[in-house]
């Protein structure tokens, strides 16, 4: 008897719980609805509205439109994830509330299940492991790469920073306009100066090497005897040292001057004089330059020198891209031109070339990034002065000198602007490829 | 345009002349047909068998080491491909990537300096042809398989080839439209009257659409003419082998006095003199019968609706299982495995043991 009494009252129990839950469940699911209809209304609108731009304009939405149906939606994505995170909070403090009146039911906790933290934490552990594994690399990159970029965003704001005993005299834009305007009290090169010679060594470097490369390796990939001597060949310039080819470039193009003569040494003019071209000092001090104003002139000569070591030191990586790409080409698409009846011009430009865009795009965008980078081959070629009274300066170069004076603080803001510049290059590119860039 | 090849032979040479001195492959040996005009031709032969090497030979993809092609009477062994005058339609269609549907299309006119709006009207008329006139302005990528293949049939007929030339144009397709496609293919050959030339390895393909079938083996002919003449009076034993599904039986025997006997049977008679032979039996050359000239054990029957499949085992069968197909209304004793079967006389032939040649 008292067996089955018990029975009976772990029964009831249990019948209790059930309602519970089910009350619970039910509660649950009306608030849902709730949430849901809620969510349902506000979309009602936004649809609505979207409807309205639409009819007002008939296919694209403009900009400003844009814009606003980003917010929009960006805005009811948030709502939409509130929503849903707060339900189920909601939900099982209404459950609470109700069963509050409940003398029995307060005593029976709502189920929610709760696992040991120790599970709890393994599982998370497990289910995150992957950061587990990028942690190394993150580390360090927080220390190396996101921290200097962070306090360069910071430190460029302070006037007159000291990076030795870090004082600094308020905040503002100062140091970005002395920067801009070669007002620093340090001497050295100019802006302007700089950002002309950076953005021309880029743009006529960058695109020459490029299409030379692209020639150079459709013409790799005709060949079948000594394919690979020849890429050897091509390639070794990618394991010179730059300072190195630097000096040897420096060789190429010198001109020794005594008072009374002048001897040509240097490979360039030896050639030129073959065809009876007067030499030219391509590098020293005599180099021919234009005048452009106090701020600005153009070497021309040395940009010629500066030009042919940036085409010939980007060729090998270039190349090494654009042959491997070519290789992956189906040859059945050549097949299928010269069935079709495409002169060969034809299948470079409008049959390899547009298959291999997305390489070409790739190097276009890293090669004018790097270029707007490039010191270390005008070291190697004029040395640290950067040529005569620094008329090969580049932007990196720029910079540098403020960090070798100790006015990091102008650093920090010619980096910043290099960065701005730089990003504005790669946003047009990306711009452009996406456009040009097929399949 | 009639094609006439005389004496083709392709040899590919070794790789490693020092390391393997014989490893020269002929692909196509000595190869001797005449394709009619306007007709639908199917090179069929198994993978290997020298088929798509005889077709790019006729596009002038591939240089023949020796022999001619003669299109009408006209040599153009030497000839480059683009002045042939061919369009060519790959197994993988070769559609390029960064082009739409028209570009493509218009390619071949573009490089023969048609003026645009002649070139736009002319891919037009084309892809109405092929029935894709709606899909212009799409990228290949964006096309199902058998959108893309039509593509390449119109890219290949939009600058009105003399000879038309198909590899594998139906291996990239699923089954159903596979089918279709074939049809397609013989519907558009008929309605431009173009003469094509087509590679498969697919007998109920080329079976179903040739005019002319020219079957091949390791780079050899070995059996030229209509699907079903070919069928009915293969030339040797590979041909018989190759044509029909489900494939023939083939049973060793011997001819004695007239009678052909299979193991100690004598299934069927024939003139040929007294000799070992193999014999080859359609499946549909069966025909129940209780009092049977031949015993098969019976191991399975497959129902397949319209007729019934029997597998069975024979001791002198080449083949681990005999197939023969009767009609499904005949009724089959249920009790024993041994059952008696007649031969049709004109489903079985009769091939030399050792040449494999047909025996008349």
């Amino acid at each position: 008897m008292a067996k089955t009494k018990k029975n009976t009252a772990t029964d009831e129990m249990q019948v209790d719980l059930q309602q519970q839950e089910s009350a619970s469940k039910i509660m649950s699911e009306k608030i849902e609805a709730a949430a849901e209809s809620m969510i349902a209304e506000e979309n009602a609108v936004v649809n609505d509205e979207v409807a309205k731009t639409e009819e007002t304009s008939f296919k694209k939405p403009s900009v400003g439109e844009q814009i606003k149906n980003f917010f929009v939606n960006t805005w009811n994505k948030i709502k939409r994830f509130f929503a849903k995170l707060f339900k189920k909070d909601k939900a099982v403090a209404q459950v609470q509330q109700t069963d509050g009146a409940d003398a029995v039911a307060a005593k029976q906790p709502v189920v929610e299940e709760k696992l040991p933290f120790k599970v709890r934490f393994g599982r998370f552990c497990k289910a995150q492991s992957g950061w587990l594994f990028v942690l190394p690399a993150v580390v360090l990159m927080c220390i190396f790469t996101f921290y200097p970029i962070g306090s360069a965003f910071v430190n460029a704001f302070k006037q007159d920073y000291n990076s030795i005993s870090h004082e600094y005299n308020g905040w503002g834009f100062a140091n970005f306009a002395r920067v801009l305007k070669s007002d620093t009290g340090t001497g050295g090169a100019t802006f302007v100066q700089c950002l002309v010679n950076t953005v021309v060594f880029t743009f006529i470097s960058v695109p020459l090497s490029t299409l030379l490369a692209l020639l150079i390796s459709v013409a790799l990939n005709s060949i079948k005897p000594l394919q690979k001597a020849y890429q050897t060949i091509f390639f070794l310039p990618y394991l010179t040292n730059s300072l190195a080819m630097g000096a040897v470039f420096a060789t190429f193009f010198t001109i020794i001057q005594t008072p009374n003569n002048v001897e040509t040494v240097g490979l360039f003019n030896t050639i030129g004089e073959l065809f009876g071209l007067q030499p030219i000092d391509w590098m020293g001090m005599a180099s021919p330059k234009w005048v452009i104003s106090d701020n600005l002139v153009i070497p021309w000569a040395k940009y010629i020198v500066v030009i042919i070591y940036e085409v010939w030191s980007g060729l090998p990586f270039k190349i090494l891209i654009l042959f491997s790409a070519l290789q992956s080409v189906n040859k059945q698409y050549y097949d299928a031109a010269k069935i079709d009846g495409a002169s060969k011009n034809t299948v470079l430009w409008k049959i390899t070339t547009p298959m291999i865009s997305p390489m070409i795009s790739y190097l276009l965008v890293t090669g004018i990034m790097g270029g707007m980078k490039q010191y270390t081959a005008i070291v190697g070629l004029f040395g640290e002065q950067m040529g005569i009274n620094y008329d090969m300066g580049t932007m990196v170069g720029y910079i540098y000198q403020f960090k070798d004076n100790g006015y990091m603080g102008y650093a920090y803001a010619g980096s910043l602007i290099l960065f701005a510049i730089i990003m504005v290059f790669t946003v047009i590119n990306r711009y452009v490829s996406k456009k040009k860039v097929s399949y | 345009m009639k094609i006439t090849i005389q004496n083709l032979t392709k040899i590919f040479p070794s790789r490693n002349k020092k390391k393997d001195p014989n490893g020269a492959v002929t692909a196509v040996n000595d190869m001797c047909i005449e394709i009619p005009s306007g007709k639908l031709v199917g090179l069929l032969g198994p993978s290997g068998c020298g088929k798509s090497t005889t077709l790019f030979m006729l596009s002038g993809l591939e240089t023949p080491t020796s022999g001619k092609i003669l299109f009408d009477e006209q040599d153009v062994t030497s000839l480059a491909a683009e002045r042939r005058g061919i369009g060519l339609v790959f197994q993988n269609y070769a559609l390029y990537p960064h082009m739409t549907v028209e570009q493509n299309i218009m390619f071949p006119l573009v490089n023969m300096r048609i003026p645009k709006n002649e070139a736009k009207a002319r891919a037009l008329d084309t892809a109405r042809l092929v029935q894709i006139e709606d899909l212009m302005a799409r990228k290949p990528s964006e096309l199902s398989g058998g959108q893309q293949q039509r593509v390449a049939i119109a890219r290949a007929l939009v600058k009105m080839p003399n000879v038309l030339l198909l590899d594998e144009p139906l291996s990239n397709l699923d089954a159903r439209l596979r089918l279709q496609t074939r049809e397609e293919i013989k519907r558009i050959q008929r309605e431009t009257g173009i003469t094509t030339v087509f590679v498969t390895h697919d007998q109920e393909e080329a079976m179903s659409i040739c005019d002319t079938m020219v079957v091949m083996k390791l780079g050899i002919v070995q059996q030229i003419g209509e699907p079903q003449t070919i069928y009915d009076n293969p030339a040797n034993l590979f041909v018989a082998n190759f044509l029909g599904t489900p494939p023939i039986n083939i049973f060793k025997g011997h001819v004695k006095d007239g009678k052909v006997y299979i193991g100690e049977e004598a299934v069927a008679t024939t003139k040929v003199e007294d000799q070992d032979v193999f014999v080859g039996v359609r499946p549909e050359g069966f025909v129940y019968n209780a009092k049977g000239a031949m015993t098969l054990d019976v191991d399975h029957i497959e129902v397949m609706g319209r007729d019934k499949s029997i597998v069975s085992r024979h001791t002198s069968s080449t083949k681990p299982y005999v197939r023969s197909i009767i009609d499904s209304d005949v009724k089959l004793p249920t009790d024993t495995t041994k059952l008696t079967f007649n031969l049709k006389p004109n489903k079985v032939f009769l091939f030399n043991a050792e040449t494999e040649e047909r025996l008349r």
